[in-house]
């Protein structure tokens, strides 16, 4: 025990944060945060704290609304819009800090929070939105607007805060109202009853494999299966069931364990029996069945948006994309569609060959794209992953991704090691502009953790806004990368720096926005712009370039050799005919699920999906991206009419990247300046289409995404 | 590039707010990858501690080089006063063997000599022990020391080697402290050297605590008979106790 004296003695050494100032015996959201910039003072807060804060927070919030209505004076935009603006601040210090930490550095207490705070929440904001009063003066305001002197951002403020009252059914009759609140309340019911439902499908299966059936399987691959076998056996209750797992190998349906299967298994049996237990999900007739609960959401969808007067769900959601209408969405879907769908098909055709000359007398079918697939790449677009990652340790990519964007706009980084963050991993910079003024704080938190949630996602724990002076926001970037072993640096593959690349594009989104009003800022968009400024900065990751400045080998110093940047930039267009044919089927279904009227709506058939895919001509080697029954975007999470979202940001980011390469310079001073003050400045401050063609010049084409994608006939 | 991955990865993490938002929907945080988070708790302490070594790494990279070395000398000179409690007692074994200062000097020479040996190789990841292991065998030392201080009247010619050896375990003791904590790769030679000064002067400092209290005190007493056999003693069973102790 004394040993341990020694290193904490070093560590306070090293370590010496600034102690915070406040109170110990007061909710440390009640306090003003005098930590430098305003970062949360993380070690203070317990998870007590959370609860009376959103408590209070909401109570505030609603005294405020309260003032706002009782405001004897006739309303105008100063005393009821912008002073809406300023409303929630206390609500909104709390829950961006237990958002963000529900998420990034969870605990059993913050999850069953999370559940106890969700419908709480909900009805808070519906008091808010519903209230009567509050819209008289809203529309009172709106109706006034031609006669009121009103800047640009205040009108688009003023159109956006109506439009969530009206959204909300603000101009409804009582008994409409009564009809959507029903209509919600049942869609939140089914939607949450498919998550379930699609979680016990995807834990209902196991392939459980003897030692004879790991032909073709890695040794890495046997082990994780292995590992999950005795995972398996450390759960079973009886001994009956442990027996069941004994010295065995298990293979789910979750794409984390079933790709590595399907691309190394040459069992074909068996590849075949995994990978309909995936497709299949909620389509077994069982009672986790989905099938019901999709189309059943589908009618209350349409319900619900000829009740707000629209002709479908679709347009009810589109009303607020940057495309409007089903039929511009259609539009772009099958334009990309059929060279996808082209590409493919060549792509069978080169498998196909390689089965025909193993000597295999069988018709390549969907479960034999990973395996086949994985062969053709190794042919015909040899890259070694392994040879790649010493090359991108991760502050390497984190050196490139700044450099990037110093170049761009001159911005500097200075990690800051005296400010307490909520995991040592989190680590905090503050951002400075070119002429040396704060710009905002950006936490990095980049290492998978067992309390931390999958995936890579942008968040900010302070937002940006001028309306009461200037104040910059704390923004931050959560990943879940391969942490390093041992004393060695953390080693990314190119995917991970891409995905670095894309979530530090949101974050400059978050970091760059200058806006006068908090709600416009930064990322509050719409979903089919906000992943622009994300997908448009992966695009320097990928330049020689960019590349050359960071990407040297952690041991040899030695920088990335011109041959491997080559076979890894030819290899991004591998595998892009099915890639992009399973995405665009998906977004096509998704569309047809919501573009059904009231009528239409009533007599979904249960051939509903077949149709709509025989439709388009979708070939049997490729499913959707997601079957109706397992496509948690549309049906249990907020992307319904939005999956093409990615696709459309897609060709905007290519479009808009051409613009560089078009002067042939990815770092031009002028379109890089045009960019920051069109694009990441902005918010939503403009009509994300008229922001767009204000940077561009034009409304933005696919053709550069096609070539990117290698979908313009270039790779046949 | 890869659209597939980027939506498994993006999914539905987008997690969007406003300060006002009277939308709730936009509030959900809704993810994709509904992955099963764990709550281990030695997973989680093992996860957090590796963390925190990264980040005193990047801490100490960041600090100005006097700096560091302030910092590791402090901590070298740390471990033996106060910490080093059973270093302390060692090199009193040592002091309390001879009255001799050439034979003294030899001995901790050795014993120097021989724990820089292991500190570096250990450091560098050349040799490994756990120190459960190494731990015990370095009280084991401290009773030999004392054992023979109390059995024999002169120290044997042996006795620098023997004490050589020891000095091997003591460095694998600083060593396995020094990794658990953490080098950055940049100044690793510089800051082990550090570290090292910072050990030596701990131990100079003890010998000369011990050298300037014995002649004040005993000034006039004949120091053999009435000091060495009750402290050495005293330091065997100390030494005795606490390899016991490491044992249970």
């Amino acid at each position: 025990m004394k040993k341990l004296i020694l290193i904490s003695g070093l560590i306070l050494m090293i370590s010496c944060q600034e102690k915070s100032k406040l109170d110990p015996n007061v909710n440390p959201f009640f306090q003003d945060w005098t930590t430098p910039y305003e970062v949360p003072p993380f070690m203070d807060i317990k998870n007590e704290d959370y609860m009376p804060a959103f408590k209070k927070g909401m109570e505030e919030n609603l005294a405020e609304i309260e003032v706002i209505i009782k405001n004897a004076e006739a309303p105008t935009f100063a005393n009821t819009i912008e002073e809406l603006e300023r409303t929630g601040k206390l609500l909104s210090k709390v829950q961006r800090v237990f958002s963000n930490l529900a998420s990034s550095n969870t605990n059993p207490k913050l999850q069953e929070l999370q559940r106890e705070l969700s419908p709480m929440l909900s009805a808070h904001y519906d008091k808010i939105v519903l209230n009567e009063d509050l819209f008289n003066r809203v529309e009172e305001i709106w109706n006034n607007r031609e006669n009121t002197d009103l800047t640009k951002e205040q009108q688009k403020l003023l159109k956006d805060t109506r439009k969530q009252f009206v959204r909300s059914g603000a101009l409804l009759n009582d008994s409409q109202k009564k009809q959507i609140t029903e209509i919600n309340s049942k869609l939140s019911e089914l939607s949450t009853e498919f998550g379930q439902n699609l979680l016990a499908e995807t834990n209902g299966f196991e392939l459980i494999l003897n030692k004879s059936d790991l032909d073709g399987l890695s040794d890495a691959v046997v082990s994780a299966a292995s590992e999950a076998a005795s995972q398996k056996m450390d759960q079973a209750e009886s001994e009956e069931e442990k027996e069941k797992y004994k010295d065995k190998y298990v293979f789910t349906p979750h794409r984390t364990s079933m790709y590595p299967f399907l691309t190394e298994s040459t069992r074909r049996d068996l590849r075949e029996e995994l990978y309909n237990s995936y497709v299949m999900r909620g389509d077994n007739g069982n009672e986790t069945d989905n099938n019901d609960i999709a189309a059943q959401m589908a009618k209350l969808r349409a319900e619900r948006a000829n009740i707000m007067g629209h002709k479908t769900h679709a347009d009810f959601i589109l009303e607020e994309n940057m495309l409007k209408t089903p039929d511009e969405v259609y539009d772009l879907l099958i334009q990309l569609w059929k060279p996808a769908l082209k590409r493919a098909k060549v792509e069978v055709a080169d498998m196909q060959a390689v089965a025909d000359l193993e000597g295999k007398d069988f018709k390549i079918a969907a479960w034999d794209w990973w395996h086949y697939s994985e062969k053709v790449r190794k042919e015909k677009y040899d890259l070694d992953e392994a040879a790649i990652r010493p090359y991108l340790s991760l502050d390497n990519v984190i050196q490139g991704v700044f450099n990037t964007t110093n170049k761009l706009w001159g911005l500097n980084f200075r990690e800051i090691f005296d400010i307490d963050s909520y995991h040592p991993d989190a680590r905090i910079w503050e951002v400075t502009d070119k002429d040396g003024s704060h710009l905002a704080i950006f936490i990095g938190d980049y290492f998978t953790r067992s309390n931390k949630r999958g995936g890579a996602w942008m968040s900010s724990f302070k937002g940006q806004s001028n309306l009461d002076g200037r104040q910059r926001p704390i923004v931050v970037n959560v990943c879940n990368f391969p942490a390093p072993v041992g004393d060695n640096p953390s080693l990314l593959s190119f995917e991970n720096a891409i995905t670095l690349f894309h979530e530090f594009g949101h974050a400059m989104h978050g970091i760059l926005t200058d806006v006068t009003y908090g709600s416009m800022a930064g990322t509050s968009g719409p979903r089919d712009f906000i992943e622009l400024p994300s997908q448009l900065l992966e695009h320097w990751v990928s330049e020689p370039e960019v590349l050359k400045s960071f990407a040297t080998h952690y041991e040899t110093g030695e920088t990335i050799p011109d041959e491997l940047i080559e076979k890894l930039l030819k290899a991004g267009k591998f595998n892009q005919g099915f890639i992009n044919t399973e995405y665009l089927a998906a977004s096509l279904l998704d569309m047809d699920w919501h573009t059904m009227s009231e009528v239409d709506a009533q007599k979904i058939s249960n051939n509903f999906e077949k149709n709509s895919m025989n439709k388009i001509g979708l070939i049997d080697e490729i499913a959707p991206r997601y079957r109706s029954t397992y496509f948690a975007h549309i049906f249990s999470g907020g992307y319904s009419s939005g999956y093409y979202s990615y696709v459309h940001a897609a060709v905007l980011d290519s479009d808009a990247f051409e613009a560089f390469k078009e002067v042939g310079n990815v770092f031009d001073p002028e379109l890089s300046s045009k960019l920051r003050k069109e694009i990441y400045e902005k918010g939503s401050t403009e009509e994300a289409m008229d922001l767009y063609v204000n940077f561009r010049g034009r409304k933005p084409i696919i053709e550069p995404l096609l070539k990117i994608r290698g979908l313009d006939g270039s790779s046949d | 590039m890869g659209l597939a991955k980027k939506i498994l990865f993006f999914g539905l993490f987008f997690i969007s707010f406003s300060s006002y938002s009277h939308n709730p929907e936009k509030l959900v945080i809704s993810e994709i990858e509904r992955g099963q988070l764990n709550f281990e708790n030695e997973t989680i302490a093992a996860e957090y501690g590796a963390a925190l070594k990264r980040q005193r790494i990047r801490r100490l990279s960041a600090m100005s080089w006097s700096k560091k070395m302030y910092i590791f000398i402090k901590a070298g000179f740390e471990h033996i006063i106060p910490e080093g409690i059973d270093h302390i007692l060692f090199v009193l074994g040592l002091f309390f063997s001879t009255l001799k200062l050439r034979s003294l000097i030899l001995q901790v020479t050795a014993f120097t000599f021989a724990h820089s040996i292991t500190l570096a190789l250990a450091a560098l990841g050349f040799v490994k022990l756990q120190l459960s292991v190494v731990e015990p065998l370095i009280f084991l030392s401290i009773v030999w020391v004392a054992v023979e201080n109390t059995l024999f009247e002169k120290t044997t010619k042996w006795r620098p080697f023997v004490v050589f050896s020891f000095g091997l375990l003591h460095g694998l003791g600083f060593a396995t402290l020094l990794t658990q904590y953490g080098l950055p790769k940049d100044n690793f030679i510089s800051l082990l050297l550090a570290f090292n000064v910072g050990v030596e002067f701990g131990q100079l400092s003890v010998l000369l605590m011990a050298f300037i209290l014995v002649r004040i005190i005993f000034m006039k007493t004949k120091y053999k008979n009435q000091l060495k056999i009750p402290a050495s003693v005293l330091i065997g069973l100390t030494g005795l106790y606490w390899f016991i102790e490491s044992l249970i």
